[in-house]
């Protein structure tokens, strides 16, 4: 991915609940990805079951309202090449932006507090890879970013 | 810990006077134990008096992990459940899918041991280090879908991880299982002993992580694992298609081997109706899987017209198609699906239950039960209204279902006569679909196995593969050790059997070179079949202290004297003489007493257990 493309395309990653397997390979290969460690509560990626056929998925969707940025008390949040970054010398872990997400893109971690939101990983997100069911891929919106 | 995959830490909860012990698990009792099955057999040799009845306060139920749990590692997200069994009064195991290993993992426990009887209906909520005694008496005779509903609601996160047991379970009904999900720790009345804690549930959350001693060997193996794999066409397309329902052509038609109307026949003529290949084209959902599982052999059924129309389960598999319908001689799969989830939802082993049901089928064609007995219902092969109905009036031990509660062994003694002979169990555990006739390693297996007619202690994988010829008598008893040390290691590291296909059927160093990288164990070959071996024996000694020995290890006189009358593998049996030369055999391999099955003093100090031959004087 090259910068100038992801300025002129909207990223999304795509989740197919009919082709999800609920095996949770997404959110531990996310977590080896960042932290080279397994946990469910250091990846950047949910997937839950709430029954036999429906399967939900939260992570950054990147929209164009960023309710987390304005949210911030401590203007930690900002936006920067399609991805939401966080100045964690400014941000004091309130965790206001975790509520201010309504697609529950955003964690803290567990032991820094810090938010901890999906980064794509450069441009060819691990958890897409690995999916062994292709129930998750990277699409290119033809719309430009506001 | 100097190891990794482990957290160093196993609670041990007393319902009685909620105390919870701390215990932990040093370097060297990972590294002797390995985890789940292993742990689970030292601390209940330790813990409990295998005399006691199984519903006696004092006895104790396990919940482990492995070292690969929380991992992404594959066909690893699974936990261990072990007791004292209700059904076969010895040392039980059942292992499920289900992310709840993981989450103790997170939670910084590597198991926890429950103990004593709590008051009123309770269920245990681990958040990290909290732990809660929360009353279930609003849960009490709820379902399992249901409880966990209800659990995950009061906690509002709809991730967290629930086990529970269902009215099954609460009725103390022997073959109760623990439901996580939908998966089951379905064999041996582990819900049953739950129950009788009065414990509905065991809810685990957890915040931290699990990790691998060696990021870069980890990474080459998985790398290794995700081109070989490829070239096992089970496990690269078989299982990913259909699940364990492929097996049903395989095993009930081209070997003729998938017991049929309780074991008079292993030829189902009907095999079509209930063959995986039909299940995907008619009632196909969705493929679902246990979790850190590419495999993902689980599916969602549904039957979509018929008597049935609107069934839905997460299965059947290949068990229940076996013990739900070619057992009772019931093919229609919309019954099969609605018993599959029935029997989840209430609570209880499917195998067990139809095996028992089938039973019953064939006690009341003979005449040896008349219809005043089952409560008016005509009982015979093929009554899938009776089939089904029966699943609720067992779970809450009503009129004949109370008798059905038993399980067949149990049973066949309260019905009398020449029943016993066939009550198709070992040991008091109703066989799976995998003969014991036409698999002359089944045989043995399910006759020396810990848990009796357990698919998961000696495995038939192998043998319908062609690598031990299924007819042979010869090497048999150590084709059969191998099985059960691979079932073994693989129930301690607590990760799915299914890849033995790529792994090796019997113990290999193809597994250590799986382990060492995330334990850091360094193991040799010899260290980790010492390992299996030492837990093996545990568990007989536990056996041997229950009053077990070489006697208990038989099959029932159906197996043993009436050959396969019909289909590919017609005339094919394991009589009394055989088995007897091939446990002869085993015991001397095993290290244990020809003469009783007891392991010796000798054996016991090879494998570093010299207080086991202690206490049982040997």
């Amino acid at each position: 991915m090259t910068v100038v493309m992801a300025l002129e395309k909207k990223p999304l990653i795509r989740f197919d609940m009919n082709k999800c397997a609920f095996c949770k390979i997404c959110e531990l290969s996310c977590a080896e990805q960042h932290y080279g460690s397994y946990g469910e509560a250091i990846s950047r990626i949910t997937v839950i079951r709430k029954n036999f056929t429906l399967f939900k998925c939260f992570i950054c969707t990147r929209c164009d309202k960023r309710f987390c940025v304005p949210a911030c008390p401590k203007n930690a949040l900002s936006y920067r090449h399609g991805d939401i970054v966080v100045d964690e010398r400014l941000c004091d872990s309130c965790g206001d932006c975790v509520k201010a997400c309504p697609f529950h893109g955003i964690k803290l971690h567990p032991k820094t507090k810090m938010p901890i939101i999906c980064d794509l990983c450069d441009g060819d997100p691990r958890c897409v890879k690995e999916c062994p069911k292709q129930a998750l891929s990277l699409i290119w919106l033809q719309q430009t970013r506001k | 810990m100097k190891y990794s995959g482990y957290k160093g830490k196993v609670l041990k909860i007393n319902l009685t006077n909620r105390k919870v012990v701390t215990d932990e698990v040093t370097d060297e009792f990972a590294r002797k134990y390995l985890g789940g099955n292993g742990f689970a057999a030292r601390y209940l040799f330790d813990m409990v008096d295998p005399r006691i009845d199984p519903y006696d306060a004092n006895n104790v139920v396990a919940m482990m992990t492995g070292p690969f749990q929380g991992i992404n590692i594959p066909t690893a997200g699974k936990y261990y459940m072990a007791t004292k069994s209700p059904l076969t009064f010895g040392y039980f195991d059942s292992v499920s899918g289900g992310f709840i290993g993981a989450q103790m993992k997170y939670a910084g426990i590597d198991g926890i041991l429950i103990t004593g009887k709590a008051e009123k209906p309770t269920y245990l909520f681990i958040d990290d280090d909290k732990i809660e005694f929360r009353s279930a008496e609003k849960l009490w005779g709820k379902r399992t879908g249901e409880t966990q509903e209800l659990i995950k609601e009061e906690d509002g996160d709809p991730n967290l991880c629930v086990s529970a047991i269902g009215p099954a379970g609460e009725n103390l009904v022997r073959f109760a299982c623990v439901i996580t999900e939908y998966r089951a720790a379905g064999r041996g009345g582990v819900g049953a002993v739950m129950g009788s804690k009065n414990l509905k549930a065991i809810a685990v959350r957890g915040s931290g992580t699990n990790d691998v001693a060696d990021h870069e060997r980890f990474k080459k193996w998985m790398d290794w694992y995700a081109v070989e794999v490829k070239k096992v066409p089970a496990l690269a397309t078989g299982m990913p298609t259909y699940g364990t329902p492929a097996l049903v052509a395989s095993i009930g038609k081209m070997l003729g081997a998938m017991g049929s109307y309780n074991h008079q026949t292993e030829w189902f003529e009907q095999w079509e109706l209930i063959s995986g290949e039909r299940l995907k084209r008619d009632h196909w959902v969705k493929d679902t899987g246990c979790p850190a599982c590419p495999i993902a052999c689980s599916k969602v059924f549904r039957a979509k017209e018929g008597k049935w129309k609107g069934a839905t389960s997460e299965g059947p598999e290949f068990e229940t198609l076996y013990s739900l319908g070619s057992m009772c001689g019931i093919a229609d799969l919309g019954a099969i699906i609605l018993g599959d989830i029935s029997c989840d939802e209430w609570g209880m082993d499917t195998i067990t239950y139809g095996v028992t049901a089938s039973f019953i089928m064939e006690a009341y064609t003979k005449g040896l039960l008349t219809k005043e007995k089952t409560d008016g219902v005509d009982f015979k092969f093929g009554n899938d209204d009776a089939m089904i109905a029966y699943i609720e009036k067992t779970a809450k031990r009503q009129g004949l279902g109370n008798l059905m509660a038993e399980g067949s062994r149990l049973a066949s003694r309260i019905v009398g006569g020449d029943t016993e002979r066939f009550a198709m169990q070992a040991k008091g555990l109703e066989f799976p679909g995998h003969s014991a006739r036409a698999l002359r390693g089944m045989a043995l297996g399910y006759a020396t196995a810990t848990r009796g007619g357990s698919h998961h202690d000696a495995r038939p994988t192998g043998e319908y593969a062609g690598a031990s010829d299924r007819t042979a008598v010869d090497g048999k008893p150590a084709w059969v050790i191998g099985t059960q040390q691979m079932t073994t290691i693989g129930d301690s590291l607590v990760q799915c059997h299914f890849l033995e296909r790529l792994l090796g059927f019997t113990l290999t160093p193809k597994y250590v070179d799986m382990i060492n990288p995330v334990t850091g164990f360094e193991y040799s070959f010899a260290e980790l079949v010492d390992v299996a071996e030492r837990i093996l024996d545990l568990e007989r000694a536990f056996n041997v202290r229950a009053g077990m020995t070489r006697k208990e290890d038989t099959l029932p006189k159906r197996t043993l004297e009436e050959p396969i009358p019909e289909g590919p593998s017609k005339g094919m049996y394991t009589d009394a003489k055989t088995l007897d030369k091939m446990l002869d055999e085993f015991y001397v391999l095993k290290g244990w007493d020809q003469k009783t099955g007891i392991p010796t003093r000798a054996k016991l100090v090879r494998v570093g257990l010299t207080d086991v031959a202690d206490v049982l004087n040997v």
